[in-house]
């Protein structure tokens, strides 16, 4: 390999402040890069150029010179330029070290920096995808001989997961990491810089950190919150400051000297790597060096912090109990049980928000049934919730290939749940918690089962501990959780868990965790003696509960625990929260009994009345009235559908506007919400109008308007299958074929993903033939979709739900 | 003078400092009529829940405006005739992307599944935002080149007029946009954050025919896409 050093990068980092490069670009750009043009050309076209910078560096006290490899990816090069470039780019950092006339350490960095798209869900580009994409970088400048990975600027943190994995899949080099803040403080997909270490420690990087974006001084608060959680060293690689012009030169506001003593004092708070981005030079990394060399580097030290993390925030374990909601999991739910097997996701999307909106720190998913491929559906529920919740997931399965899937997918660092003190399990889970990161959920348990007394199970903690340390996996990613025995079968059951927590917390010094419920089996009012024991637990240490969010009595206990033990200053939370639990029961009461004694006719009317005003609970309320004594169908043709109507008339004749019609849509929905419900109680016939897939094309990833008409579709009563955005016109072909679909529904928003309908719609032709395609989107015209050989041209939602019910007249 | 600079702005995120235009979030959300209570207190409840959703960027470039035969050599590789005729007598280009983050495509896509219309105010909001951010870069720079004798022209985008959306490839290349502000092009040349926007306008003498008015209002104006949904008959 190319590390002709003495010493190793890491061993070196150990002990020293370390110096890395500065800045490249404009340096190319004084030279003669021209806007537009490919900077890591420059390593085959003027080898001279890039050496001669990169030998200043060297000579102004560099120990890590980046190789000029920032944007080389196979999405900018053809395979072959992409190997003699970076190649190239190699032998020019050598030749550069090899020059210098620097006496100090020397290393050469493999640079590697975004490759420019946005990942799924929020751009097009697949997560696995980008990790091949890094991973050819990645395999060539290894192969060739670097002495660490440098990835850098990255301003998104599923992009960084992705260049990691592709680093620690492609060679056994020191990774470093550094990635691109806002001046909010945030990447800019919105993670904080704990989030990152968080995330980053999880996946064993070597050393992490911020560069670019900004100056220095706008980053104190991006340092102070790394110096604060990191476990391992912190880098800093600032901007001079911001650009500006002078006389048609591009200069930035900071200078050498101001730089480098505002670099010191970061060093002082604690940074060990320091270096410069864009607008420095070798003059800036000289002065840093001048002024940092004699101080004593702040000893790097583990922080001992326990935390796990989601795209934007960390969740860390202290004093205060994290509440983890159990409510993704179809263990005794009928309802979740069949939306798994629909592959209804929104309903499993909507359980975690509603977990959110209760006060769930964290989720717990389990998605396990015997019936459904559980991998796949992990992975969907786990990119799903991601995409628009923001809470940490703690993976629930025994599922060990359905555990991996999703650990990789997951943006962030995950709760794994769980592992026990089985031999065999532990070897299948820890390598997953090595290589992914995570905070693992510990049993205790082991191969004779359950032990019945505290002291047992507090053995089984400390096998488990020995075994994860094997695995480089720290005390502190590990919670134990004691196991809550039902306590009407045994009546010391519930004192053994609580001993066992007590000793684990005090005695080894680890988190805990409890699924409290399981205490309550067999009891009537399960709540009053699950709050009870939750009580117990928390003033035993429990770190964590798995629990449900919804349940009252358990959020009273929660917020008094805090109160009572002076982690709710002036009690503000319990005062703010504590109202909707103590009268929660008798409203809803009472809220039933009303409806049960109104006035049928006086319902009716108010209930066209609700959807035409879109007021959603009314809406559903009335429609509960109504249900008393009026029959299901009755209601749907003689007021929800009438009420429709007259929307779908006003948008039509332009008195109505969409926002009016979706909320009468969203209002109408919440009727049939109660209608769906009734008629489950006695289930007879309903009438459903056609089959309608409908999906926006391959290419484009904007639905907002494809959703809309889905849902009036819904309101009208067609059976609608969503195949979602940016899909492939086989995927919409193969879809037709199963359900028999007579109608389809494509969406696309811009001229350049039209080709993409006209090949759908060509595709459905020939496989097809019986399907009628509308197509609609904000670039589309009747003659466009004439060109493009549509059935029908859809102006807006209202034109699509006219034509479907013309067809289904028809047929 | 114009040169290879690339500039970044950011902006303060509170709503304060890019007032909102409510009529406009409402006319992006396709609603035309008068207020409305329920329509009201929604869009009350889509700026509450976004206040901490945005963060506000712009990167651009301010480069020399060459003339080749008498028409204004466009530093794209396809050729606009009405973007041409927007620039003629301009002696500088100002290209710019703005972007204002992608916290609202999240909410967006939360809202899309638990409340449509929310959704939509939310995509009106987002449209609003853009625009105002755009409106305030222009006036900005307007203002910072009034002291060199010079004015604007309205702002014009890819996939205005005759202007193609494949320019949005140079224009990519040219702002360094990834890595400046975050934004990306995916393979349809679409953009992400969906709420961005990539422009280019001209700086012309100010004595050379060109009036004060502003360059928002122009900006329907100068485009020649009559079918648009969101053209703003008010200034045409």
């Amino acid at each position: 390999m190319g590390n002709k050093n003495s010493m190793n990068v890491l061993e070196y980092i150990k002990e020293n402040i370390t110096y890395l490069d500065g800045g490249m670009g404009t340096l190319l750009q004084k030279k003669g890069l021209q806007p537009g043009e490919l900077p890591e050309r420059w390593n085959l076209s003027h080898p001279e150029a890039i050496i001669e910078i990169q030998k200043a560096y060297f000579d102004a006290g560099s120990n890590i010179i980046a190789t000029n490899t920032f944007g080389a990816n196979c999405l900018k090069f053809d395979e072959a330029e992409l190997k003699a470039l970076i190649e190239a780019a190699i032998d020019n950092a050598r030749e550069a070290r090899a020059s210098s006339v620097g006496t100090q350490e020397k290393f050469i960095a493999l640079d590697v920096g975004p490759m420019g798209k946005l990942l799924q869900p929020y751009g097009d580009f697949p997560f696995e995808e980008a990790v091949k994409v890094y991973g050819k970088t990645i395999a060539i400048g290894a192969s060739y001989g670097v002495d660490l990975i440098y990835i850098e600027t990255m301003n998104d943190s599923y992009d960084t997961k992705a260049a990691v994995l592709a680093a620690k899949e492609n060679c056994d080099l020191p990774v470093f990491v550094s990635n691109a803040y806002g001046e909010d403080g945030k990447l800019m997909t919105g993670a904080s810089p704990a989030a990152m270490v968080a995330m980053l420690e999880g996946l064993q990087v070597d050393a992490i950190g911020a560069n670019c974006s900004l100056g220095p001084k706008q980053l104190a608060s991006v340092v102070e919150e790394y110096v604060k959680y990191a476990s391992v060293p912190v880098l800093l690689k600032p901007n001079a400051g911001l650009p500006r012009s002078e006389n048609g030169k591009t200069v930035y506001d900071v200078f050498p000297a101001e730089f480098a003593e505002d670099v010191a004092n970061y060093v002082k708070q604690g940074i060990r790597i320091c270096g410069g981005c864009c607008g420095t030079t070798p003059e800036y990394i000289e002065a840093t060096v001048q002024a940092t060399k004699e101080l004593t580097p702040v000893p790097i030290t583990d922080k001992g912090k326990t935390l796990i993390s989601s795209y934007t925030h960390v969740v860390e374990f202290l004093d205060s109990p994290i509440l983890i909601g159990e409510r993704i999991n179809p263990t005794g739910k009928k309802k979740f049980k069949e939306a798994l097997r629909a592959e209804d996701i929104d309903y499993i999307l909507g359980e975690g928000i509603t977990q959110q909106e209760k006060g769930a720190h964290v989720l717990d998913v389990n998605v396990g049934l015997p019936e459904i491929d559980e991998v796949e559906m992990l992975k969907k529920v786990t990119f799903e919730l991601q995409s628009i919740i923001d809470l940490p997931l703690q993976i629930d399965t025994t599922n060990v290939t359905a555990m991996e899937a999703a650990l990789r997918l997951y943006n962030g660092k995950a709760m794994i749940n769980s592992v026990n003190g089985k031999e065999e399990v532990m070897a299948e889970i820890f390598p997953l918690v090595q290589k992914y990161g995570g905070l693992v959920v510990c049993l205790t348990l082991d191969e004779n089962g359950i032990p019945a007394t505290a002291k047992e199970r507090v053995a089984i903690a400390k096998k488990i501990i020995a075994k994860a340390a094997e695995y480089g996996i720290p005390k502190k990613d590990l919670i134990f959780d004691t196991l809550a025995m039902t306590v009407s079968a045994d009546s010391t059951a519930a004192l053994a868990t609580l001993q066992s927590l007590h000793t684990i917390k005090q005695e080894l010094g680890c988190h805990t965790s409890l699924g409290v419920s399981n205490v309550s089996f067999g009891l009537p009012n399960r709540e009053i003696i699950t709050a009870a024991f939750f009580s117990l637990a928390m003033e035993q240490g429990l770190s964590a509960a798995i629990m449900n969010p919804n349940s009252a009595e358990m959020m009273k206990s929660y917020y008094s625990f805090r109160a009572l033990h002076g982690l709710d200053e002036n009690c503000t939370e319990y005062i703010e929260n504590i109202g909707k639990y103590a009268v929660a029961t008798s409203v809803s009461v009472s809220v039933a009994t009303d409806q049960g004694t109104g006035n049928p006719a006086q319902f009716a009317s108010d209930l066209q009345r609700a959807i035409i005003k879109g007021l959603k609970e009314q809406a559903a309320s009335l429609t509960k009235g109504l249900l008393e004594n009026t029959p299901p169908l009755e209601i749907v043709n003689g007021q929800i559908i009438p009420a429709l109507d007259i929307v779908g008339q006003g948008f039509e004749k332009k008195t109505m506007y969409l926002p009016q019609l979706l909320m009468a849509a969203e209002a109408s929905q919440a009727a049939f919400e109660q209608i769906k419900e009734k008629m489950s109680e006695n289930p007879t016939d309903a009438v459903v109008r056609e089959k309608f897939v409908i999906a926006t094309v391959h290419g484009d990833i904007h639905d907002i308007g494809k959703n809309i008409v889905k849902l009036i579709l819904e309101n009208y009563g067609f059976q609608v299958y969503d195949l979602g955005k940016d899909v492939p016109p086989e995927k919409v072909v193969e879809k037709v074929l199963e359900v028999q679909a007579p109608l389809v529904g494509l969406s696309a928003l811009m001229t350049t993903t039209v080709p993409a309908m006209e090949e759908t719609i060509k595709q459905l032709r020939k496989n097809a033939p019986f399907a009628k395609v509308v197509v609609g989107g904000a670039v589309l015209t009747q003659e466009y979709a004439d060109s493009i050989g549509a059935d029908f041209y859809a102006k807006d939602a209202m034109a699509t739900v006219r034509y479907g019910m013309e067809q289904s007249n028809h047929s | 003078m114009a040169d290879n600079t690339i500039f970044v702005k950011h902006y303060p995120s509170d709503f304060s400092f890019l007032p909102i235009n409510r009529s406009e979030m409402a006319r992006y959300s396709g609603y035309k009529s008068q207020a409305d209570e329920q329509v009201d207190s929604i869009m009350d409840e889509v700026i509450f829940d976004l206040q901490d959703a945005f963060s506000y960027k712009v990167c651009y470039r301010r480069m020399e405006l060459l003339v080749e035969d008498g028409r204004p050599k466009l530093p794209f590789s396809f050729s606009s005739k009405s973007l041409e005729a927007l620039l003629t007598g301009c002696s500088e280009i100002i290209i710019f992307a703005a972007t204002i983050g992608i916290g609202i495509d999240r909410y967006i896509k939360k809202e899309m599944r638990l409340s449509p219309t929310k959704g939509l105010f939310a995509q009106g909001f987002g449209a609003e935002r853009i625009e105002t951010l755009c409106d305030y870069f222009c006036n900005q720079i307007k203002e910072a080149v009034f002291d060199e004798n010079l004015t604007c022209t309205a702002r014009y985008s890819p996939g205005y007029g005759d202007l193609p959306l494949e320019v949005q490839k140079d224009i990519f290349a040219l702002l360094d946009c990834s890595r400046q502000i975050g934004v990306s092009l995916n393979e349809s040349l679409l953009m992400s954050p969906s709420k961005s926007v990539t422009a280019i306008f001209g700086l012309k003498e100010a004595s050379n025919g060109c009036d004060s008015t502003s360059p928002e209002r122009n900006k329907c104006k100068a485009c020649s896409n009559n079918d648009c949904a969101y053209r703003n008959s008010e200034n045409n």
